[in-house]
């Protein structure tokens, strides 16, 4: 028989799919009328599959308040990321090779960043306050006049706090520089409006907000066109910039799981906040406890927690009950402390001993009490048993 | 967790139900060591009440990770009973032997090792002020 599964807290690294989303992907992959190739323009088959293509963008488009045209399918955050950084860089690399971006990057942002230094690119990567927020002066202060590109994540996946990337984004606009922005973690969570906030480039995935894993979408701002060179070549879909088959129930499903998460974002930020400052308000009774991140200026759903006096690998062990981060589910396979939580200030050792713990639309308060509960009950043992000297006493 | 490293189940028994956890009280017959820092990744305390020339009785604290927290709680368990010589015999790789414990995490039973050698060189002195009295 199986065990139990745990509690999932785990949002930030991937949600559930929206049965909603569910079965309208099943329609995709059950109904023969759309089974085409939605290139396949010749016949009924591609028109009917390239419609529900063209509903979807549409969808995504209006969620982030752009013109359908902007946006271009990909397979996730990582591969808008990439061909946003590496797009924009090698098409302009005759304007400039200084990019500016920060320490707390997602890894599909400075591992792109990683490979155009490898190409003669430079990169100026600012340090956020110890709350986690790059100051729209720090920007200011880091643009050159060769300064062809500034890329910051909206919402940072570890800690959960929101960047200004309007006042970013005007400053960039201001001095003719491209920006783009990592949105993985936004939808549904924030607001997002690419006019608005002055985003030339804009990454996108669906699988952070209750969409399949494997899809995803670039925002590319057309009037006046952005220049980027594509990273895959082949049958010139999405206008040259994406070869490849389109994958209908994925794309279909990104589409949906955007206009829900638009469409539902008040109701969903307002529950899933009381059951975050429940949590919190929870954990924080046990003290020596320290919320990572700004306090107020950070989405709904992530609280990230150091715990001092826990050595950090024992806390995740005791933990069995609850399916909890560590950091990114992108890097958290090794044990090496939080890049983010370092770069914040914290210690080695604090940064070791600290959880993410994500909230969603199908989390429950009874959830979050089992949470607390087995939080508080493993933190208090390993505490009793550690020396005096060390932090827990 | 996300990442799940594989633990033994003596590690895993161990962990959850740490044995002999505590310290004794400061007295002529008790003899306390300890070593490694919180910014190593381990930190332990032992004391042994000592009779009749044996190790009666062992406790300890520690921080640390699974490996090191069930080393330390298997250990007050090997070592009741144990003479000064054997004592002094102890290393390491005997935990990582019984407990499975992978060579990345070796530096932290060398820890280990050191509160027993702490216990040990206490027993010397304990053994030399006795003579030095009588």
């Amino acid at each position: 028989m199986n065990a139990p599964l745990p509690i999932y807290l785990d949002y930030a690294a991937t949600t559930p799919i929206d049965p909603r989303v569910a079965e309208a992907m099943i329609e995709c992959l059950r109904e023969p009328e759309l089974q085409g190739n939605p290139s396949s323009m010749g016949h009924e088959y591609g028109r009917r599959a390239r419609a529900r293509v063209e509903q979807a963008r549409a969808q995504v488009a209006a969620a982030v308040n752009g013109r359908p045209e902007c946006i271009v399918w990909t397979s996730g955050a990582t591969e808008s990321n990439n061909l946003a950084l590496l797009g924009v860089a090698r098409f302009h690399a005759d304007r400039g090779k200084h990019i500016v971006s920060s320490k707390t990057e997602h890894k599909a942002v400075l591992d792109a960043l990683k490979q155009l230094e490898s190409e003669g690119f430079f990169v100026t990567y600012l340090k956020p306050g110890a709350d986690g927020i790059v100051a729209p002066e720090q920007v200011s202060e880091a643009l050159r006049d060769d300064t062809q590109l500034v890329s910051l994540m909206h919402v940072n996946n570890e800690i959960g706090i929101i960047q200004d990337v309007g006042a970013i984004g005007r400053i960039c606009r201001e001095r003719g520089i491209l920006f783009h922005v990592d949105a993985a973690q936004s939808m549904g969570k924030v607001g997002i409006d690419v006019q608005a906030m002055c985003v030339d480039l804009l990454s996108l995935t669906a699988h952070k907000s209750y969409g399949p894993k494997g899809v995803g979408a670039l925002y590319v701002r057309r009037n006046p066109p952005v220049g980027l060179r594509p990273l895959i070549f082949g049958g010139g879909q999405e206008l040259g910039l994406r070869s490849g088959t389109l994958p209908t129930h994925q794309i279909v499903g990104m589409g949906l799981a955007c206009e829900i998460a638009e469409r539902e974002r008040e109701a969903d930020v307002a529950r899933i906040c009381a059951l975050r400052e429940r949590l919190w308000t929870g954990i924080s009774k046990l003290g020596r406890v320290e919320l990572n991140g700004h306090r107020t200026q950070r989405v709904c759903g992530v609280l990230n927690v150091s715990f001092h006096g826990v050595e950090g690998e024992s806390l995740k062990f005791a933990l069995t009950d609850l399916a909890v981060s560590s950091g990114s589910a992108c890097a958290s396979a090794s044990d090496a402390p939080s890049y983010v939580l370092r770069a914040l200030g914290r210690s080695d050792q604090l940064a070791q001993s600290s959880l993410r713990f994500s909230l969603g639309r199908f989390t429950t308060e009874a959830e979050i009490d089992a949470a607390i509960a087995a939080v508080t009950r493993e933190v208090e043992r390993l505490r009793a048993i550690a020396p005096a000297t060390s932090p827990a006493k | 967790m996300t990442e799940r490293r594989e633990y033994s189940a003596l590690v895993e028994r161990h962990f959850a139900a740490p044995r002999n956890v505590g310290r004794f009280e400061p007295a002529f017959d008790v003899l306390v060591a300890r070593s490694g820092r919180v910014d190593q990744g381990i930190e332990i305390v032992l004391s042994a009440r000592i009779e009749a020339e044996r190790i009666a009785a062992l406790r300890h604290l520690v921080y640390g990770c699974p490996h090191s927290i069930a080393a330390a709680s298997w250990l007050t368990e090997r070592l009741v009973g144990a003479t000064l010589d054997e004592l002094a015999q102890w290393r390491w790789r005997e935990a990582a032997t019984a407990l499975d414990v992978p060579p990345e995490k070796w530096g932290r039973l060398l820890a280990i090792e050191d509160a027993v050698r702490g216990l040990e060189r206490a027993w010397r002195e304990r053994a030399s002020s006795r003579a030095r009295t009588a």
